[in-house]
């Protein structure tokens, strides 16, 4: 009885280790896949390098313990971006007074990011992208979700299923922060 | 400028930013697993440390003080694990909830977080008042002592140190989460007017 008892314990120990591997290899695929979209995203919720890299470990980790319970009832995508939405929105909640005196603070500074092997070239378009991040922080909450993610190339009906929303109202979101985003592009220059 | 080709442009504008933070990220983030666990064990051996210790003490000295004492702090434990297991009842979901979904659970999150903050300065001063009660009575059977030369004698003062540390911890704790709450009910309640924009 106890040889059979100890053999189901090493039998479990041995098909536990393989499991985890490929969770840590499905962790590091999806990671890589869409960690510059996500990080991305962190970046549209913080002020700062710093603060966008604790927000992406965040996602990362949320991730990470969501994993072993992802049965493929959606897309690997959908999951990914509705556990960074969810991250973000905490981070904001649980930052808000000390984001507010921050982002006074730093107003008028604007944060460009690492710069590329080909500095010439990239440096109009990082300027760009920059303001255009810039801009994007300043959109309510809503309108920010549904704009990071429809520049991310993800579809309305997907956008719907992270958001937990329709997809006409994803549609009414976007157009009135596409207009808010314009007019706030313009104000910068 | 067509609408598609606005939105092809900041498409593009925005995904030329592709720098990902951190190398090892895995790591970090299975040692930041581990210590979430590890906290959660931790709280498990305080129960078990406490109410072990404080039985082990009252079976081996068999003096009713002691069995008072045992019988308290096993009845503080379960106050505390009951309105822990009770309060977290509706928060625990997984990670992957859709957005609405997941606010909805941050607002019970940080109700229940508030109200445990209320519990908890409750239970606090009830075993304070239990403790301090228990030590000066312990310490009056050796020897008579007056109440005022015990309230203000060095290890007292240290637990009055404690106290005050506690309470500024709470009032803190409780304004964060009050802002936290109010902030997403800011969100759920989608008003176009009052949308937060950080």
């Amino acid at each position: 009885m106890w040889s059979t008892a100890a053999d189901n314990v090493l039998a479990d120990f041995d098909s536990a280790i393989p499991a985890r591997r490929a969770l840590e290899q499905r962790f590091d695929r999806l990671l890589a896949e869409n960690g510059p979209a996500l990080s991305r995203m962190a970046g549209s919720y913080t002020n700062s390098t710093s603060d966008r890299d604790d927000l992406f470990q965040e996602i990362a980790m949320a991730v990470w313990q969501a994993l072993p319970r992802f049965r493929g009832d959606c897309s690997e995508r959908t999951f990914l971006f509705r556990i960074a939405q969810n991250r973000a929105l905490s981070y904001l909640a649980r930052n808000r007074y000390r984001d507010m005196r921050k982002k006074e603070e730093s107003e008028d500074e604007l944060e460009l990011p690492d710069p590329r092997p080909d500095p010439e070239a990239g440096l109009a378009r990082e300027q760009q992208g920059a303001r255009l991040l810039k801009a994007i922080r300043l959109l309510p909450v809503l309108y920010r979700q549904v704009v990071t993610l429809t520049l991310e190339g993800i579809e309305y009906r997907e956008i719907a299923q992270i958001l937990g929303i329709s997809e006409s109202n994803v549609g009414v979101r976007l157009n009135r922060g596409r207009h808010m985003l314009r007019r706030l592009l313009e104000d910068q220059r | 400028m067509s609408v598609d080709a606005e939105l092809d442009v900041w498409r593009r504008e925005w995904q030329s930013e592709t720098a990902v933070p951190a190398a090892g990220l895995r790591g970090k983030v299975q040692r930041q697993s581990r210590i979430m666990r590890m906290t959660l064990m931790a709280e498990v051996l305080v129960t078990v440390v406490m109410g072990g210790g404080t039985t082990a003490w009252a079976v081996r000295s068999r003096q009713p003080d002691t069995m008072v004492l045992a019988a308290a702090v096993w009845v503080f434990l379960a106050a505390a694990w009951t309105f822990a297991i009770v309060s977290r009842r509706d928060c625990w979901s997984p990670a992957a909830l859709n957005t609405s979904a997941f606010l909805d659970l941050s607002i019970r999150r940080c109700r229940s977080a508030i109200s445990a903050t209320t519990f908890g300065t409750i239970l606090y001063f009830c075993e304070l008042l239990f403790c301090l009660t228990w030590v000066f009575r312990h310490l009056s059977q050796r020897e008579p002592i007056r109440l005022e030369a015990f309230l203000s004698s060095g290890p007292v003062a240290v637990v009055w140190l404690c106290t005050l540390t506690y309470v500024g911890f709470v009032l803190w704790y409780r304004r964060k989460k009050r802002a936290e709450l109010s902030y997403l009910l800011a969100l759920d309640g989608r008003s176009e007017h009052a949308l937060p924009n950080t």
